[in-house]
């Protein structure tokens, strides 16, 4: 199955967006197509081998809108340079409508705005030169429809190809106006002077211009939602200072290839992912992590394009250039999630899809029904267009993916990234967190504390063995036991065999001598007597080290205690998701003893401890079986399965790719304040889209039913077209400005 | 690109300058003005034996079969240049208790009412060498502003002033009013005319608009004919 993203233009609303999804869909071949207003974007998996991309280019362009390809870094570039041109040419046609609306509405509006003694040329006097006054309107229209041209082609083509959308309803409801006032021109040539009072050109003049207003300002809005992308992609250097033959030259960046010698003076941004050579200073990658601290940096360390060298001169070798260093795996990370959809829009786009015949199945039978009931034709076409133009499904449609982009990208800025709309609107519900200990509630950098040894076996040789048997391993406690044998001047021993037990601990085999180095249970399934150390290894696990068993031939040896330090962040993260009323709990392979210790220090009462890997998913499975919507948060190969089997996995983004890869949101930085402020980003989302869709329906439900005359009836008001267009506009403004106001989200309140 | 929009507002500007430049001072477009003509010229050809010379003011009236005349041509006086006058008796007005003392000066003349309407400009074509249909055109064409169309009754009219209007029907064949003098109640009011018993007029509202444009509903004398059943 293949994926391809697909940039659409052409799409005005949420109609189209559904048009589009439904076209392709139905492509034999094709197996889930997810269409993004807001992002213009279409995310296709389809079988190569039964439809190729070019024919759902093909389809999608035959309906009437532009797809292309979008793959690479540089058409975000393209892209974004065509949406300035695109945001430039709706300000020109604005301007120009305005223009030429402002005089219209003066001319038609004058007259009838007697008190205001607007005054007018007397050869222009409807009343007296009616057929002049009707001249000049039709001067004045016909520019702003020019300006206005997309509507009509846009909208009859959509009608063509039985795809009505908002554009459909404006070009209807505008070329209403302009026939019927065409008619009534020939009917002042005819010598009828009094449908001089049935024009309605002002209207369509400045219906077509308000929306243009409106389409401009969405359209600014819309660039806006996406400025954390911009930000990002913005952060990338040009060049990069390359050292070859000990001279240096300074290359564009794409020419930049993995194993180059790359050169970076203070003050200048790292251009590649890659390991120090040389040179010792301090990185401020609080663009990639959040974190301002800048980081220290020296021979071996791993540096991440787009990050600042701020005080020494380092050379280091590039290891991931293009599209495969973290910058550009975040920016690709942000742009799936803002291009995905939340399950909260799917009602938005069933009613979408419906809406615009819908709309002009009302249109027609209000101004039928006003008709039979003995109005004018008059003011049967004016219902008829205050219906079709006040119906806006763009606002429904410009509700749900403008505040998941804002929120996606506000998360981004703060180091919280969130892979999907899903995972962005699951998070609000969660009411249960797991944090895997090591690593995720600690700093995952234990250090050996105790090392004691019973039997033949001294210290430093208990010590050198087990950093021996440990020397391939890249868990924690291992490394810790590693760097205290290395740091002694020990040498590592060769090993023989090597097995690891999950859950348990290694077996090796060391110039002969059967090495088994564990948890207790280990030492129990193996029949090795501990009665000599228990008590020890209870004390330090009540003071919250994990003791390693460590038995040579069959004997217990003695045992190695690791110790790893909470992180700072820990107890407050851990206080502020129960202050917002969820369940905290840890879960860890580790000892009771210890896992309570490190428990009690943050705070959390319930833990699951001494769980094995693989019965870390049947721990989350056993919450949701309770009715808890679970976030799992980890770090750990071992913790990838609970990851998937919660409903939000948040990985540390210090951890291991496939946590990462397994995870819906990875927190950049090791600083668990992400996991309450990924809650908190989540929550102020789903709130802004739910008063986002209120106010689309609620706009639609309030102004359909007035447009329609329904409150006439009884006396209430009715809407002048005019007025209809502005509110209309009005509505997609008023969703993309609340959406925009997720840009002052604070992740800690 | 903003160039370009200052250009296409430029261009935008002289091309619409040069349309209402051309519309202000051409009469194809006028339709009002010259369907009225054509109207009047109608009204004209339907009662020829009411059309003639004014000997008093040397222009050209109509006479409605009751006898109120409406006359256009020019004043008597050669300093002046044309009048617009309606002429009707003055008997069913004091009839309604008018005191003809208090008319305003000039507006007797014998048993007659005369309301004179008195346009500045240059002097009009010699009445005597000019048909009726032709001095009316002349009028209207140096005089736009005093023809206007009243969209109730489907009439053109034109003023006489102070609220006085001569109206005729722009379809005869459709209207059943093909002539109307209309007159302001004020005056008559004033000099002690009860309206409602004024006879052979008739005294009702009638929609109109005001000086700014705003429609009202105001009094008026009426006496129309029905030339062309």
């Amino acid at each position: 199955m293949a994926k391809e993203i697909l940039k659409i233009t052409g799409m005005h609303c949420a109609a189209c967006s559904a048009r589009v999804e439904k076209v392709v869909g139905k492509m034999e071949g094709v197996e889930k197509v997810s269409v993004n207003l807001a992002t213009e974007k279409a995310t296709v998996f389809f079988d190569p081998d039964t439809v190729s991309l070019s024919s759902i280019v093909e389809k999608i362009e035959k309906t009437g809108y532009v797809a292309v390809s979008f793959t690479e870094m540089t058409v975000v570039d393209e892209d974004k340079l065509r949406k300035e041109k695109e945001i430039q040419a709706l300000w020109d046609k604005f301007i120009v409508s305005a223009f030429f609306a402002v005089p219209l509405l003066y001319i038609a509006m004058g007259p009838m705005i007697w008190w205001l003694n607007f005054p007018i040329p007397s050869f222009l006097a409807p009343m007296q030169y009616p057929l002049n006054y009707a001249i000049v309107q039709i001067a004045l229209t016909l520019p702003i429809l020019i300006a206005g041209r997309n509507f009509y082609t846009d909208g009859f083509r959509a009608i063509i190809n039985r795809s009505p959308n908002m554009d459909s309803l404006i070009a209807m409801g505008t070329s209403a106006a302009v026939l019927y006032s065409s008619y009534s021109v020939y009917q002042i040539t005819a010598g009828n002077f009094g449908a001089v009072d049935n024009m309605y050109f002002e209207t369509a003049g400045v219906i077509i211009t308000l929306i243009l207003l409106g389409k401009s300002l969405e359209a600014v809005s819309k660039g806006k939602t996406s400025d954390a992308i911009k930000k990002l992609i913005g952060l990338a250097p040009k060049t990069a200072v390359v050292i070859k033959d000990n001279r240096e030259y300074e290359v564009p960046i794409d020419e930049v290839e993995t194993g180059y010698i790359i050169l970076v003076r203070p003050g200048e941004k790292i251009p590649v992912d890659g390991v120090v050579l040389e040179g010792i200073t301090s990185v401020d990658e609080s663009m990639l992590t959040g974190e301002s601290i800048p980081v220290e940096k020296k021979a071996g360390d791993q540096v991440y394009a787009a990050s600042i060298n701020k005080n020494g001169m380092i050379r280091f070798e590039a290891s991931k250039v293009g599209g495969d260093t973290a910058l550009a795996q975040i920016i690709k990370l942000v742009e799936e999630a803002q291009g995905s959809k939340a399950p909260i829009a799917k009602m938005a786009d069933i009613v979408s899809g419906y809406f615009v015949p819908v709309v002009f199945v009302i249109a027609v039978l209000a101004a039928a029904a006003w008709l039979i009931a003995g109005e004018s034709l008059v003011f049967s076409l004016t219902i008829f267009i205050s219906v079709l133009v006040i119906a806006c499904p763009c606002a429904l449609g410009l509700a749900t993916p403008t505040a998941i982009m804002v929120a996606t990208g506000k998360g981004a800025e703060h180091g919280i990234l969130i892979k999907g709309g899903e995972a962005l609107e699951t998070t609000h519900k969660i009411d249960t967190v797991i944090f895997d200990k090591t690593g995720t509630i600690t700093e995952g950098r234990p250090e050996v504390t105790d090392v004691i040894t019973v039997g033949e076996i001294g210290r430093n040789e208990l010590l050198q063995l087990a950093a021996s048997a440990e020397k391939g391993s890249e868990h924690p406690l291992a490394e810790a036991i590693v760097k205290k044998a290395e740091g002694g001047g020990q040498e590592m021993l060769a090993i023989d065999r090597f097995e690891a037990i999950p859950g348990y601990g290694i077996e090796v085999e060391i110039g002969g001598r059967n090495i088994l180095l564990g948890n207790s249970r280990l030492m129990d399934i193996r029949n090795i007597s501990r009665t000599e150390l228990s008590d020890r290894s209870d004390t330090l696990a009540g003071e919250g080290k994990t003791p390693m068993y460590v038995a040579a031939d069959g004997k217990l040896a003695g045992i190695i205690a690791v110790a790893d330090v909470v992180k700072s962040s820990s107890i407050d993260a851990i206080n502020m998701l129960r202050s917002m009323g969820i369940e905290v709990a840890m879960i860890t392979g580790d000892n009771r003893r210890t896992a309570e210790a490190i428990a009690k220090q943050v705070g959390i009462t319930r833990v699951l401890s001494e769980v094995l890997p693989q019965d870390k998913s049947n721990e989350v499975k056993k919450l949701q079986a309770e009715g808890k919507k679970v976030a799992m948060v980890g770090d750990g190969i071992n913790d990838a399965p609970a990851l998937v089997q919660a409903d939000i996995g948040i990985a540390i983004g210090s951890g291991t790719d496939v946590a990462i890869e397994s995870a819906d949101i990875v927190l950049m930085r090791s600083d668990l304040m992400g996991v309450p402020a990924a809650v908190r980003l989540s929550k102020s989302t789903i709130r802004n889209i739910k008063q986002n869709l209120f106010w689309a329906f609620g706009y639609n439900v309030i102004g359909i039913p007035i447009a329609a005359g329904f409150f006439h009836l009884f006396g209430g008001p009715l809407l002048n077209p005019i007025f209809a267009a502005a509110a209309m506009s009005l509505s997609s403004v008023s969703v993309l400005t609340n959406a925009l106001r997720l840009k002052s989200f604070r992740p800690l309140g | 690109m903003k160039n370009r929009i200052a250009v296409i507002i430029s261009a935008s500007i002289v091309i619409f300058g040069l349309l209402i430049y051309t519309l202000a001072t051409t009469d194809p477009t006028d339709v009002i003005g010259n369907r009225s003509i054509t109207s009047f010229n109608a009204v004209l050809s339907a009662m020829p034996g009411y059309v003639g010379k004014d000997g008093a003011s040397g222009g050209w009236a109509i006479t409605s079969p009751l006898g109120e005349r409406f006359i256009w041509g020019r004043n008597t006086d050669p300093g002046k240049s044309y009048d617009l006058t309606l002429e009707f008796d003055m008997k069913p007005f004091l009839d309604a208790g008018l005191d003809p003392e208090k008319l305003p000066e000039g507006m007797v003349k014998g048993d007659k009412i005369v309301i004179v309407s008195e346009l500045d400009g240059d002097r009009p074509a010699d009445p005597d060498e000019t048909s009726p249909q032709e001095l009316f055109s002349e009028i209207l064409r140096s005089k736009r502003e005093y023809i206007s169309y009243h969209t109730a009754l489907d009439h053109f009219g034109i003023k006489i002033g102070d609220g006085n209007v001569f109206e005729w029907a722009k379809d005869m064949g459709t209207n059943d009013k093909d002539i109307v003098f209309v007159l302001d109640p004020a005056v008559f009011i004033e000099a002690g005319a009860d309206p409602e018993k004024v006879e052979g007029w008739l005294y009702a509202k009638v929609k109109t608009m005001d000086g700014s444009g705003r429609p009202i509903e105001i009094y008026k004398f009426l006496k129309p004919y029905n030339i062309v059943e």
